[in-house]
């Protein structure tokens, strides 16, 4: 009785983990095949003068509080680092130049949309979704509000709207949706007066982006930070300065998704593990059951002969 | 649209900012297609009043491509001529004072672009082609014809016109910001009272840069192991040596001397860091093969001297020359062989005046080639006789008289 049982744990484990391993390949050949009209957008830090009018597009642009934009010039706002919050999609941070201290260089921070994104992966509901164009968007009715997708976001993009208590959004860049909708640019890329912000098809943006590092090698470090970062993303820059002292997280090549997925695909795969795991604990349950069952006989036994004895 | 046009011609004409045609350096398999319309375009525009008639000349193929198949992978490129067509034809007093630009003007008045000062300005660092880039030879191409006046577009490699004119303004006054420079300077809000009629602010208007103060010596104490000093005498470079101020200047934004803000206040200038490399560069592009000696020794430099550079004494006619008479007018100058007739050309037997150097001639020694006595053709040296008379008449006979005639 006792060897079957070992050979049934053994046997439903070796499917258990047979299953995972199928789940886990499925899960990675199971990647989506991006289009190649995705978008992109160039941010060349060389160019940007830290107008900040794309902080305040983008408010606008997506119904947040915001000042006039006279009230942009503001320059004390360059002396802590800033982070996007469910106020501001978007913020444009400074770093010093060395090299010349009168330039100094302007970085804008968004949700980089990244090819492979970690958010949607992570997203038990299937609230967040990676569009055709490239773009990472976030359903309001989907939305449980379980804030997996802030944790698991490489770069801490998404923000949670703390002061909504009832219905809290999570709030990221999403590309301008509705504006592209109605043949609209990007708030942010409509309104920079400097082009700092590159538009276009990813493939033909990243050409650019080849280009001037190319061309102004002695400007430009030779690195566009986003063209490999996470599997890649749909934001990416170029910049005077190595991206980890523009507190860019330094990021390997292989998407942020892949692990978790994997490991996530796998042990949800069809849901056979899962019917697999209760399968097993059953079957524990049940041996446990009927051994206590002998047990609960031989005591019956013992309590019927006592009775004997006593009578 | 055609009235618009009508306004944008004869200003871009008269010069406003730049005008790029990057079809011409993208290594583009359709670029012969590109060129064939930039022709067109040329062509189809008659320019009214063009007071810079001789520019006119017609974009071909062959501007730019040497071979007659230039292809993606050799696009048999020439030196592009964009360098030199606005220095040959051009210089910036010539060019307008005040340029007007509304060719973007929805929410904002034009822009009254103060041209001359900004010309002016441009001479002592890029020249006119810091803002009139990829112009090559012919007309100044208008801003418009290479770049898009829409954001969205095809061509992402050239940036838009709002782009365009912006980077201009902004990569030197990078420190404009909305009420501090951007609207007072240039944009002011269209309102129902706007008049229409722009106008450079008056802190700009009509003026012209102030004469610089040139740096006669800079001496530096560097850390080289040998030899610290370095000496630099910046007034020979541009007066005796004729480098003009874009050869060197050329990268150096505006920033660098006007560091402060205000407008009035223009002291001192930015320290930039400089790899190796880039240091050495304004003095190697010239001084090609010079050793580290040349500029970095124990004690200052003295001045330029001729003899000293060059042994080559300036004595009577050559001392009252300028330097480009004999080296020419390309910069930097190259060294001269000690051959006369490399200059002087006409001396040949029989057209020399010898009396000019001091000899006039006897007969028996006029009719004589110039090198049977000059040996060599080292015309610095005085032949000796006896290189031919080894009779006992010499030296008794001079081969003339001695003086000048």
């Amino acid at each position: 009785m006792k060897n079957l049982n070992r050979r049934d744990f053994f046997k439903s484990a070796a499917l258990g983990v047979s299953l995972t391993v199928l789940g886990t390949s499925k899960a990675k050949g199971s990647d989506k095949m991006l289009s190649d009209d995705r978008l992109g957008i160039l941010v060349d830090t060389d160019v940007c003068v830290g107008c900040r009018h794309c902080e305040w597009a983008c408010r606008v642009a997506h119904n947040l509080p915001t000042p006039d934009l006279d009230n942009y010039s503001d320059n004390s706002v360059f002396k802590e680092y800033r982070r996007p919050d469910a106020g501001s999609l978007t913020v444009v941070n400074k770093f010093e130049n060395e090299k010349n201290p009168l330039l100094p260089i302007h970085v804008k921070v968004q949700c980089m949309h990244c090819e492979r994104p970690a958010c949607v992966s992570a997203c038990i509901v299937g609230a967040l979704t990676k569009g055709d164009d490239g773009s990472v968007v976030w359903d309001d009715d989907k939305c449980i509000g379980c804030r997996y997708c802030m944790v698991a976001c490489p770069f801490q993009i998404p923000t949670y709207d703390y002061d909504r208590s009832i219905d809290p959004h999570i709030r990221k860049c999403d590309l301008c949706t509705d504006r592209r909708k109605n043949d609209e640019l990007p708030a942010c890329v409509n309104i920079c007066p400097n082009e700092a912000l590159l538009f276009g098809k990813r493939d033909a943006v990243l050409a650019v982006a080849k280009t001037r590092v190319k061309r102004k090698s002695d400007v430009y470090v030779n690195h566009i930070y986003g063209e490999h970062e996470v599997g890649g993303t749909s934001w990416m820059y170029i910049a005077r300065k190595s991206f980890d002292k523009l507190n860019m997280p330094h990021l390997a090549a292989n998407p942020a998704p892949g692990i978790s997925e994997s490991i996530q695909h796998g042990i949800f795969a069809y849901f056979v593990p899962p019917v697999t795991l209760y399968a097993l604990l059953g079957t524990i349950m049940w041996i446990t059951k009927r051994r206590s069952g002998d047990d609960d006989e031989l005591i019956s036994d013992e309590e019927e002969k006592g009775k004997g004895g006593k009578l | 649209m055609n009235k618009i046009y009508f306004i944008i011609i004869p200003l871009v004409l008269v010069c406003c900012l730049l005008g790029s045609n990057p079809k011409l350096q993208t290594k583009n398999p359709k670029m012969e297609e590109n060129m064939v319309l930039l022709q067109d375009k040329i062509k189809k525009k008659k320019m009214p009043e063009n007071p810079y008639e001789n520019m006119m000349q017609g974009l071909k193929c062959q501007s730019c491509h040497a071979g007659d198949y230039p292809n993606k992978n050799d696009p048999m490129l020439r030196a592009c001529l964009r360098n030199s067509m606005l220095a040959t034809f051009h210089f910036s007093p010539e060019g307008p004072d005040e340029v007007v630009i509304d060719a973007m003007s929805e929410n904002y008045n034009g822009v009254a672009f103060s041209h001359k000062i900004h010309a002016q300005m441009s001479d002592m660092s890029t020249g006119c082609s810091g803002c009139h880039h990829y112009n090559t030879s012919g007309r100044l191409l208008s801003c418009l014809e290479c770049h898009d006046s829409k954001r969205s577009r095809e061509d992402i490699t050239v940036p838009d016109l709002k782009a365009a004119y912006h980077r201009q303004c902004l990569t030197c006054h990078k420190q404009w910001f909305h009420e501090n420079g951007c609207s007072t300077m240039c944009h002011t809000r269209k309102t129902s009272n706007s008049t229409g009629s722009v106008q450079s602010p008056p802190s700009v208007k009509g003026k012209t840069h102030p004469p610089l103060k040139e740096p006669m010596k800079m001496v530096w104490e560097t850390n080289s192991e040998t030899g610290k000093i370095v000496t630099f005498f910046h007034n020979e470079h541009n007066k005796i040596f004729n480098i003009s101020c874009e050869t060197c200047h050329k990268q150096d934004n505006c920033l660098k001397c006007h560091e402060n803000k205000k407008h009035d206040d223009y002291s001192g200038t930015v320290k930039i860091k400089k790899s190796f490399e880039n240091h050495h560069k304004a003095c190697i592009d010239c001084h090609k093969g010079s050793s580290c000696q040349k500029c970095h020794r124990d004690s200052e430099r003295e001045p330029f001297n001729h003899v000293q550079s060059s042994g080559w004494v300036l004595k009577s006619y050559h001392s009252q020359l300028s330097c480009a008479k004999c080296h020419g007018s390309q910069t930097p100058y190259k060294k001269l062989d000690r051959n006369c007739t490399s200059c002087h050309k006409n001396f040949i037997t029989g057209n020399f005046e010898h009396g000019k150097a001091g000899l006039v001639l006897s007969e028996n020694h006029k009719g004589m080639e110039c090198i049977s006595c000059h040996t060599g053709s080292d015309f610095s040296k005085t032949p000796e006789c006896k290189t031919c008379h080894d009779d006992k008449s010499y030296p008794a006979q001079s081969p003339g008289k001695r003086g000048r005639k």
